[in-house]
């Protein structure tokens, strides 16, 4: 193994980085994410889409919300992972990327399918997720592509299945020669195209990252090689680059060394307050405030028939510009949709996207009135975005609000309450609410637990 | 919060505004205008009346070819490791046979996953034009699938043969998309893109799923392709190919639940990349509706290579052309031929670093190596499947050769397996030179093994883990495949 490789920084990271060196920023931000990507799982196993994925496929791993449902590991990994994302409810960090849907499931799957009487501690289980998180941030910086809202491949195809791998490479133990072919090994797993993003098969994105990382390190861990050189830079062979147009790796320093700054430190990570694409939040955010003029503004009720014209000044990106959504999917992409379930009721929720509340003639009103402008100084990047939206009413009056940074964006995170919020919301979905009591509890001394069986045996 | 909101009074005045939305509605084109519904319509409708003689030929030979190099496949190591994972790491499921070994049955991905690593496990099985390894990534998905289907209700021969057609002709059409398609690949390894599109198809046409269904399953597809050429010629390399398969039964399978994804994976959508994301140059055209005229298959038009020995397709051309200079060494005075009369070798072959390897480490280096099997071939005058044994690949009068070899990529030889040539330049010590050329090796489309040929190497090949009345078994039905009712007579004889 070339340990002067990029390949070879990496492989020896995931195997020496330690349980000391995650800060207590780092393990705070972690639990947070743990449970929220759980609570998603959980109300993600109500969908169709879930079910469908759930008859596909051994008594071995738990199934999110489904009492004594198990499934071998990958599969677990893969069921859990397309509850996770079924309803776009999931985490995004920046550069782009759902990061906790690729690794957690994978890593849970992985507890489970340890003996008993040698589960990983909470504290180990909370590593190995963190090194699944931190591949996917270094990955994500060898590219300046990946800074904006992607074009070509879902970037959770491509380092989310990193991420996975690494993640579970480190759950194993493996040394750092099978950590480095656990990443070369999942470089063959990844990448889809962003042309399914938006269906219903976007869910399998994050379930197969998930999976597939999870297969690659158990792959490796049988002895299985692949290019020593994946993530460098080899003239004329393409390897992880394949998936970029501009790739410079970079070698992650040595743990051993010095300490070691996750980039969770310094970069935190977005939750969603509704289902939909994080785009969505800043309209829905401007369109809320919108509203709470339009209720306040001298009428009781706010009828649509009161507006003429609805203005959206968004930034540039195909995939979320949807005019009249035909599937709950595209309504969770298009920035018309979810602007304008704002104006009518003040805010997006879960039920936003249920077939009725999809199909209010009052909300289709307002989508025949919606345009789009995407002016320049608005990118689409997670980290500079604003939406806006303004509303001329049929006497004239015009209202506009204006988002910068959604409640729950990295720059304004959604406090502890409020995440244990939506969480209780999720889970009671699904579990009891002793249950869900346990869970946060669990999670939130996920680092000094023993055992982390206290956990894998609250999800169902 | 950091929301702002603003309001302005404007004088008022009645404008009848026609909204660009209204106007601009998205059109979404209908299934038939698509590119990727004309795949889903092909799919769904070609019938068995339409595979020419010409094609139920050729695609006999590669299904014997291919069965032939998954039996040798399943002795590797790589094959057992997988095997042991998927035996290991998921419940029994009892339904799909695994090549060569007696009573060993997977879950019908699963199978089609260790079965397309036997396939691809030695570099042995079949090459097409544009590039790509066709048959390991269908055959086994189809097999499996077979082995899926309920015991009173299987597939006909000629079904399982359409099936396996389709399969074929989806990634011959896919590749025709791309000019980049026509060399040896730089980014994505080609069974990895267009393999897995070819066994969702297969496997669509064989669970009779509707045009839509087909459809989609080529889109879900999509979503499970792409590996980078920096894992071929490594240990992981047969994977490509297992996972192209698998991952196409996959497909269809969710598709025949009713999953769906991009209707227009397939078209080229701007802003958004579908199939299109693994190319540079992307044009994509319909494929005719087969039931308007007759359709001509790829096959009838562009036949397939298949391998003498178990290396990269290249490795046939420097082979070919040391061979017959060994012909010369041996027959020019000296009854045996001594490494150490040779002074310089030199080989003329195109540029293409994944090929270019001066001393190959591992089994899987050295079948992806110009210069070893230019010296093997120098040696023994032929490669073989023993040439690649860590015996035959440590003597070291091969080694002494190696490390005389120099290499050159003259302008007039690009890495394209239709216009590519081999030519060996050995420079004996008192000064004479031989050398010799190859444009086209005995296997290559332009000079097919003959049907004896093709034979011989099956019985070698099957003959390390069948029985010779099976291998008599296998030989006649595939031979017939066409004719017999009920393809259990093929899934049947395969362990």
């Amino acid at each position: 193994m070339l340990l002067h490789t990029f390949t070879g920084s990496f492989g020896k990271f995931i195997s020496e980085i330690k349980p000391q060196q995650l800060s207590s920023v780092v393990l705070h931000r972690s639990k947070r994410m743990v449970l929220d990507s759980i609570g998603v799982g959980l109300i993600g196993s109500t969908t169709d889409v879930f079910e469908l994925a759930l008859q596909h496929s051994d008594d071995i791993s738990s199934v999110y919300g489904r009492k004594n449902a198990k499934l071998s590991p990958t599969l677990a990994a893969f069921v859990n992972g397309v509850a996770t994302h079924s309803m776009d409810f999931d985490d995004t960090w920046h550069p782009a990327t759902h990061p906790s849907g690729a690794v957690l499931p994978a890593v849970l799957a992985l507890g489970d399918m340890m003996p008993t009487n040698r589960k990983p501690s909470g504290l180990d289980f909370l590593l190995a997720f963190n090194v699944g998180i931190e591949i996917q941030g270094r990955l994500m910086r060898f590219s300046n592509e990946a800074h904006n809202i992607p074009k070509r491949f879902h970037p959770p195809t491509v380092v989310g299945t990193m991420g996975s791998a690494a993640a579970c490479a480190r759950l194993l133990s493996l040394d750092h020669s099978q950590c480095s072919h656990a990443l070369a090994i999942a470089a063959s797993l990844s990448g889809a195209p962003m042309a399914n993003a938006a269906t219903q098969s976007k869910p399998l994105h994050i379930a197969n990252a998930a999976r597939f990382g999870l297969e690659a390190a158990l792959l490796a861990s049988r002895g299985l090689k692949a290019s020593p050189q994946v993530l460098d830079t080899v003239p004329g062979v393409a390897g992880f680059n394949a998936f970029y147009e501009d790739y410079v790796s970079r070698p992650l320093g040595s743990p051993s060394d010095d300490g070691h700054m996750f980039l969770l430190e310094e970069q935190d990570m977005a939750f969603k307050r509704f289902p939909a694409h994080l785009g969505m939040h800043w309209v829905a955010d401007a369109a809320a405030s919108v509203h709470k003029h339009l209720v306040g503004f001298g009428h009781s009720t706010f009828s649509p028939a009161q507006i003429q014209d609805i203005q959206l000044r968004v930034p540039k990106s195909k995939y979320i510009n949807r005019p009249f959504p035909e599937s709950e999917h595209e309504a969770r992409h298009s920035f018309q949709f979810n602007a304008c379930s704002a104006l009518l009721d003040g805010e997006v929720t879960v039920q936003s996207f249920t077939p009725a509340a999809m199909s209010r003639p009052e909300l289709l009103a307002l989508l025949s009135r919606v345009h789009v402008e995407h002016p320049d100084d608005n990118p689409a990047n997670f980290n500079r975005m604003y939406g806006e939206v303004q509303v001329t009413l049929l006497g004239g009056d015009i209202l506009r609000g204006r988002c910068d940074t959604f409640y729950g964006h990295w720059r304004n995170p959604l406090t502890d309450d409020s995440l244990r919020k939506k969480f209780r919301n999720n889970a009671g979905m699904v579990l009891s609410s002793e249950k869900i009591d346990r869970v946060i509890d669990v999670v939130d001394q996920l680092d000094r637990i023993e055992n982390c069986s206290s956990l894998l045996s609250e999800l169902q």
